[in-house]
């Protein structure tokens, strides 16, 4: 199996792209996929905080970072890395990895690269997606709506939208539930896993005593992530299978 | 008149609910009782209420949830023990829900409001309730009352279906009428030909039906002492005193039945105990 680089960005905070990096590892988790994540959010780390066990801080425009992540790849036994990108660096990232070489070696077919693009509801968004198009030309392009906090898309005008997604074929429309607000806050007090915080693990691993209604809804509510991310064939579209119908 | 170091009436119209013997019956597993019903009026504070005083004279004080926050009517029966609970909040759902599923060795009521209903079984689907109660010792019952309709049998069936990890008793309240004919020949009211649990709400008569709609009165305090107040607020004739005890009477036996049967069930289902 080739190695898989699953990026998660977005160029404006606040828009839940750490939450939505947090249901890709339990995601991939439960599908029995063993991950590595690195959390660029330099030097603060909230992904590490929920993943310490797999996650590890990355300063992504140092070299020896961008080597800690990239050089490995090909010698690590964990074949899929997933990083959560500090919001706003997305562009930057990008380009990044284009001097660097790296997407010469996805066109190399060395390892499959895939984005998913964290957006919110303003217009602004839809830039952003434009910024971004051309380097993920050919690749797994996921462009994920999330409504964990209740975000309309309103904004989003069907004829505005489908001009800009003029040729981008290739992307791919994700979207995210919304969560109950008492059931998210409780888990980021708990700071496990989405799955951990259902099944009553804190993060010593020890059992605890979560409510059974806020497990519940987090339970619906990661089913309901992990019904989309097969409906998108999220995995066999990263691990080169045949990609399910979108 | 003879009385048990218990309190209860040893007279022959009834007999006293015998409660689990601790020494000869199996370990003890706590009951929740979750009173529904597809329609509005069909009896179910009533049966809440009588729930609530059968577990209180077994000797095991419930805790008791209303879901109807506007109507309140199982809290005007038992105002300092009913919580009473809005499911449209999320606050609510949880002490509601994280109450029931609690290990603990009192029982619990609840009295499922039909407005509530849909928004009720829904948290207790999505949250697993019921595997997890029983994994603590809690036995969740659904005691579903049923009408001369067959909605309300296809109501049950879907019930059933979808919970089958629950225990459901079908409850038939002879006050609401004979079954009608089309409702017999329905797919939902053969379906629960066969089906084991189930009970009825006897029909009393009308005078002394009144007093039991009084809500202040404590059916365990009438089962267990002489009461001062009847109908109209004067004191209870002989008539309506044997009436009431009697009916009272077959309904506990009928729980008591049924409620044996669901913890039997549940003993031979569970992996054995230490």
């Amino acid at each position: 199996m080739k190695p898989v680089v699953l990026m998660v960005g977005a160029d404006k905070g606040g828009v839940g792209k750490t939450t939505v990096t947090r249901t890709v590892l339990d995601y991939l988790a439960a599908k029995n996929a063993l991950v590595r994540a690195f959390d660029a959010e330099h030097p603060r780390g909230t992904l590490q905080r929920f993943h310490p066990d797999i996650t590890e801080v990355v300063d992504i425009t140092t070299a020896a970072d961008q080597m800690k992540m990239i050089d490995t790849l090909a010698t690590s036994e964990i074949k899929v890395s997933v990083i959560d990108i500090r919001a706003g660096l997305l562009d930057e990232t990008l380009k990044t990895l284009t001097e660097v070489g790296f997407f010469d070696l996805v066109d190399a077919g060395e390892f499959n690269f895939g984005l998913m693009h964290v957006v919110g509801s303003s217009v602004a968004s839809l830039d952003e997606i434009a910024e971004v198009l051309p380097y993920v030309k050919g690749k797994h392009y996921f462009i994920v709506k999330n409504f964990i906090n209740d975000t309309s898309f309103f904004e989003w005008n069907p004829t505005i939208y489908r001009n800009y997604f003029r040729g981008t074929a290739d992307a791919v429309e994700v979207t995210i539930p919304k969560l109950n607000e008492m059931a998210y806050e409780q888990v980021e007090l708990s700071g496990v896993p989405f799955s951990d915080f259902v099944a009553n693990r804190q993060s010593n691993g020890q059992q605890v005593n979560n409510s059974l209604v806020l497990r519940g809804y987090v339970r619906t509510w990661l089913r309901q992530i992990s019904d989309e991310y097969d409906r998108v064939g999220l995995l066999d579209r990263l691990y080169d299978r045949t990609a399910a119908a979108a | 008149m003879n009385t048990t170091a218990s309190g209860f009436s040893t007279g022959s119209t009834i007999e006293r609910p015998r409660p689990p013997d601790p020494q000869s019956g199996p370990p003890h597993r706590s009951v929740a009782a979750i009173v529904a019903s597809l329609h509005g009026r069909a009896g179910k504070t009533l049966l809440a209420r009588i729930l609530a005083d059968y577990f209180i004279l077994s000797g095991r004080r419930p805790a008791l949830f209303d879901t109807d926050a506007a109507e309140r009517m199982l809290h005007a029966a038992f105002p300092d023990d009913a919580i009473v609970v809005d499911l449209t909040e999320v606050r609510d759902q949880m002490i509601l829900f994280d109450t029931l599923v609690a290990r603990s060795a009192a029982s619990r009521v609840v009295d499922v409001s039909h407005h509530a209903a849909r928004r009720f079984f829904k948290v207790m689907q999505e949250s697993r309730f019921a595997a997890e109660a029983r994994a603590r010792q809690v036995e969740p019952v659904i005691f579903h009352i049923v009408d001369r309709n067959a909605d309300s049998y296809e109501a049950a069936r879907l019930l059933r279906e979808r919970f089958e990890d629950c225990a459901l008793v079908l409850v038939e309240n002879a006050f609401l009428g004979k079954v009608k004919d089309r409702t017999r020949r329905s797919p939902g009211f053969q379906a629960f030909e066969d089906h084991e649990l189930r009970m009825t709400l006897p029909c009393l008569d009308p005078e002394v039906l009144d007093i039991v709609e009084d809500m202040h009165l404590s059916l365990s305090d009438l089962m267990r002492e002489p009461l001062s107040r009847g109908a109209g607020g004067g004191p209870l004739s002989f008539d309506e005193r044997a009436d009431l005890r009697g009916w009272l009477g077959g309904i506990f036996r009928d729980i008591h039945r049924v409620t044996r049967a669901v913890e039997t069930r549940a003993l031979s289902l569970a992996p054995a105990g230490p």
